[in-house]
């Protein structure tokens, strides 16, 4: 009887340790290309990064190219960062991930890559900015950049003569115009709690410092101060949606724009897509969302969409750089830019979507600012507090609540920052 | 008499209650079979048929999602973490469920396992990735490991409770019999499960089936992917194709639909083979 | 003999008890660690003390989240048992068509949650509201998950209707173990509807009711999906689920640290509360 009991679970072990040798080292196989590795996190860009790799590995002998387009590439980046296993390459935005990751040390130096000379001077000033204390370096290598402000429906707009606004009196005049007309100004998507950002900041680039948040961690303001003016106005904008834009998502929004329900929907540029599908035949163009009174303040929210960062744990940076080099080509850059709309970071010539026709002055001038949620912890949740101060509509409590809430989120930072000021004085003053 | 008396009520009730299925399958259906360009936010449009049935959405939501080979290991993943949590957690809740009652060692056992039912798996996350790799197991063998110890807290939750019905005299019988503990186990306790081993294996089957969390954490990076894994490149933040993904998921509903009539059957059958009372 | 039965329970305890431990309490452990730190989730990190723990205590946001889950599980739990008991007793008696129902009941289930998410979506936004219009309901004619109110509402509709069939298969293979000649002893004494079911069917399947309501206190606790699905948080953050927080706040965002202290205290929390209701059921299990 024990016999039989050992040798089945004698069996079992066998079993389970003969599976495990097998799953377990079955990957290794010897290679003297150099690999190099992109995780890069835009899915929508996927059939681009495809054909990109195929190309890439077709003229290159030494280099073999793996590029991956992952949804919820953050989760996976953050999972194998904790377990060291670092792609050579990472494609993010320029948000507070970014932030993290070079105070994390994460990310190498590329300050001597020379294909830096041809990113346009706003983009890296953006990325410099970024830094959550100022570095010697250069983190980011600018690939695009996206543009929010107001799409707005062509041929109704065309039809009935309205004009682009360039003020915020101008922008209300134009909503009561439309809405006399019996048509809906504006629609939104606010059950998605994300869009509730969208607007704000569009119009928070004009009436805002574009450095608030850096400002409020060193202590010089509060963001009662800086954004009262941009939540008054937030708030005239909603009798211009619908009547309970609580109810409708992103997807209805982009479906309801796409049908003609209304004129104008305050949404960036990546929304087009989404709106074309439902209606191929729209014609759309956008605007920069006027915020302020004085034209002088016009400037258009961009901020980086995609950017290339190498590892610091990238064993090739040469290889990496040729892969760079082979991104940032500008036949390349233009296929980007036609399948996704976006905006080059790159100087040069590029053909750009008739989508962006509106804001092509604002781009070509380099009068551009970044998002000012690029620099809010993704775990305050600004875009859920904007949406609860849209039912509410109390802007006192909401700036206090974001006060004293940016001060509890953003502590370690904030010591960070003014240790390092108490180390350098102060010297951006 | 009393029992066809009731039947009626019981009919109307489960038609009643079938609606709020049919409706939504409806709508899952009519989705798959339209093209973008038809669905709008009104609602005769949306409950509308489609314009033409064609199995185009089906066709590219099988290109999209290389559906042979995501089925595979979606396939494979399942059958091995059910069949491995068939034969593990019956043995322990059947160790844990006769003993609990008398040792305070086994009872605390079964509390300390049940209770790693509500672990959040958020907070698990970034350790067993790490844990994982460390281990060499962050492929398919570590991703089944894992489902085996997640749902072990449930299983044999369910495992003990059912031997409660379970008499003891069927295994004194078996002694008297000279037969071991062991083959008593699996000769006479583990035919007599078998309506709790069909529930086992649906409820298993399914949280596996479905489990994105899991493989995505384990296996990042590796190029392998599971249906659900697969199913993800139908959203993005910024745009969903609503479409493919609703023709990808009636697709994939389909191997675990077949599961779960043949479970069912089980668990009938099991009544009548038992006649355990 | 004795020793024999007894060293096989040891031998078979011991080693699934071991891998339990190293890939559920081993991480676990790990993971109480990281929530004395402010751990971003990757680079570097401080030790930060009980400082974790007594923000916790001190956050509304938390606070207001353990309220609402509690609020939905207690709800949604009792919703979920009352109509999947009265499912599986219908599906148990001799009716026609019934593997055909039984198969149908379980689809909620595997619908994925995006799919659940559009519908429901669709569903409360646009067709209830103009159902509740034609029929003159005012209080529905407007999305009951646009407002802060109602939109828990919502969520309990979704969780329930995925849940209830679960619980009703394990219901109905609870009744399967009620033999038959119970039945007609009860006939004979005149129990009958109401009574039978109160005096003899349901003591009979009280294992398989307190299975159902520690499933439902796991599946609603520690609700997700169904939020992401369906308010992601929203609106006016009332639907902040405490899986939510700790995933969206400690995976996605930079807390770690903090919502691996949330974690601890909810896993302590419901440990707690599991005990007390086995600890009570299995009374009840022995008087009968």
């Amino acid at each position: 009887m024990k016999g039989k009991r050992i040798k089945y679970l004698g069996t079992a072990l066998c079993c389970m340790l003969a599976a495990l040798s097998v799953w377990g080292c079955g990957a290794s196989s010897g290679n003297e290309k150099v690999e190099i590795e992109i995780v890069q996190y835009k899915p929508e860009a996927a059939a681009y990064f495809a054909a990109v790799e195929e190309e890439f590995n077709a003229t290159h002998d030494d280099i073999q190219l793996k590029i991956s387009s992952p949804n919820d590439a953050m989760t996976i980046l953050r999972t194998r960062f904790i377990r060291e296993d670092y792609p050579d390459i990472i494609g993010i935005g320029g948000d507070i991930n970014y932030s993290y990751f070079v105070d994390a040390q994460i990310l190498a130096d590329v300050s001597e890559y020379e294909g830096l000379k041809e990113i346009n001077q706003g983009y890296l000033d953006i990325a410099e900015s970024l830094e959550l204390v100022p570095t010697q370096g250069t983190y980011i290598v600018p690939y695009v950049a996206n543009a929010a402000g107001v799409l707005y429906n062509r041929d109704l707009f065309a039809e009935h003569g309205w004009k682009i606004p360039e003020t915020w009196e101008e922008m209300t005049a134009l909503c009561e115009e439309i809405k006399a007309e019996g048509i809906l100004p504006f629609y939104f998507g606010f059950k998605d709690i994300w869009t509730c950002l969208a607007p704000w900041n569009a119009m928070a680039v004009e009436l805002s410092p574009s450095d608030t948040a850096k400002q409020v961690n060193a202590g010089k303001t509060t963001f009662t101060k800086e954004y009262r003016e941009l939540s008054e106005k937030y708030l005239q904008l909603l009798p211009y949606g619908p009547n309970d834009p609580f109810a409708y998502n992103y997807n209805d929004a982009c479906t309801a724009f796409a049908r003609g329900e209304a004129a104008m929907y305050p949404i960036g540029s990546y929304a087009t897509p989404q709106i074309l599908s439902v209606n191929p035949d729209l014609n759309i163009d956008s605007f920069v969302m006027p915020a302020s009174d004085n034209k002088e303040d016009r400037t258009l929210n961009s901020g980086i969409d995609l950017g290339f960062c190498v590892t610091a744990d990238c064993k090739n940076k040469e290889a990496a750089y040729e892969v760079l080099d082979f991104l940032l080509a500008d036949e390349n850059l233009q296929k980007y830019i036609d399948a996704q709309n976006a905006v080059p970071c790159k100087a040069g010539e590029f053909q750009l979507s008739s989508m962006l026709d509106g804001m092509l002055e604002f781009i070509q001038s380099g009068n551009m600012t970044d998002y000012q949620d690029h620099y809010y912890p993704s775990e305050m949740a600004v875009d859920a507090q904007l949406q609860t101060f849209l039912i509410e509509q109390d802007v006192d409590a909401f700036l206090s609540k974001f006060d004293t809430d940016w001060q509890r989120y953003n502590r370690d930072i904030i010591r960070l920052v003014q240790e390092y000021e108490k180390e350098h004085g102060n010297v951006k003053e | 008499m009393i029992k066809r008396k009731g039947n009626w009520p019981a009919m109307i009730l489960l038609i009643l209650g079938l609606s709020t299925i049919i409706f939504p399958l409806y709508m899952t259906i009519i989705i798959a079979f339209k093209q973008p360009s038809e669905m709008t936010n009104s609602i005769g449009g949306i409950l509308a048929l489609p314009k033409v049935w064609n199995l185009e959405n089906f066709k590219e939501a099988m290109r999209v999602t290389d559906f042979w080979r995501s089925l595979r290991n979606s396939l494979l993943i399942t059958l091995a973490s059910v069949g491995l949590s068939l034969a593990v957690h019956s043995l322990m809740g059947y160790a844990l469920g006769r003993n609990k009652a008398k040792s305070k060692f086994y009872n605390f056992v079964y509390l300390f396992i049940v209770s790693g039912m509500f672990v959040p798996f958020a907070i698990l996350m970034m350790p067993l990735a790490k844990q994982t790799a460390e281990m060499g197991l962050a492929n398919w063998f570590g991703v089944i490991l894992l489902y085996v110890v997640f749902y072990m807290p449930m299983n044999i939750l369910l495992y003990s409770g059912y031997l409660v019905n379970i008499p003891m005299a069927l295994e004194e019988a078996a002694k008297v019999d000279g037969a071991s503990t062991w083959t008593t186990y699996w000769k006479i306790i583990f035919p007599i499960m078998k309506p709790m081993h069909a529930t086992v294996a649906v409820l298993t089957a399914l949280a596996v089936w479905n489990d994105v969390m899991t493989p995505l954490v384990i296996l990042a990076g590796s190029g392998q992917n599971t249906l659900p894994l697969a199913q993800l490149n139908f959203q993005t933040q910024f745009g969903t194709n609503y479409n493919l993904a609703f023709a990808s998921y009636l697709l994939s509903l389909i191997p675990i639909l077949i599961f779960y009539i043949i479970c069912q059957k089980q668990i009938l059958n099991g009544v009548v083979n038992g006649a355990v009372k | 003999m004795k020793n024999e039965r007894k060293r096989t329970f040891l031998l078979i305890t011991i080693p699934i008890l071991a891998l339990f431990v190293c890939f559920n309490t081993i991480p676990l452990i790990r993971g109480v660690i990281y929530s004395f730190t402010n751990f971003k989730g990757f680079g570097s990190y401080d030790w930060v003390g009980f400082r974790n723990y007594v923000d916790l205590f001190s956050d509304a946001r938390v606070g207001k989240s353990y309220l609402f889950t509690f609020k939905l599980a207690i709800v949604t739990t009792v919703v979920v048992n009352v109509i999947s008991l009265i499912l599986a007793l219908a599906l148990n008696s001799k009716i026609r068509a019934k593997s055909f129902f039984r198969g149908a009941y379980f689809l909620p289930n595997i619908l994925g949650a995006l799919v659940v998410g559009y519908i429901f979506n669709y569903f409360f936004t646009y067709i209830l509201p103009a159902v509740a219009s034609m029929i003159g309901i005012n209080s529905l004619s407007s999305s009951i998950l646009s407002k802060p109110d109602s939109a828990w509402i919502g969520i309990m509709i979704v969780c329930a209707w995925q849940a209830i069939a679960m619980n009703t298969i394990i219901y109905i293979s609870g009744l399967q173990t009620v033999p038959e000649d119970v039945y007609e002893a009860g006939g004979l004494d005149g129990a009958t509807g109401w009574k039978q079911f109160r005096y003899l069917t349901f003591p009979l399947i009280i294992p398989f009711f307190s299975i159902n309501m520690v499933l439902c206190v796991k599946n609603f606790l520690m609700v997700f999906d169904q939020i992401m699905a369906l308010t992601k948080g929203g609106p006016a953050q009332s639907t902040e689920s405490i899986s939510y927080l700790i995933y969206n706040n400690g995976m996605s965002g930079g807390q770690f640290g903090f919502q691996s202290a949330n974690a601890v205290v909810f896993f302590i929390m419901i440990v707690c509360i599991s005990v007390a209701q086995m600890k009570f059921s299995g009374k009840k299990e022995e008087q009968l």
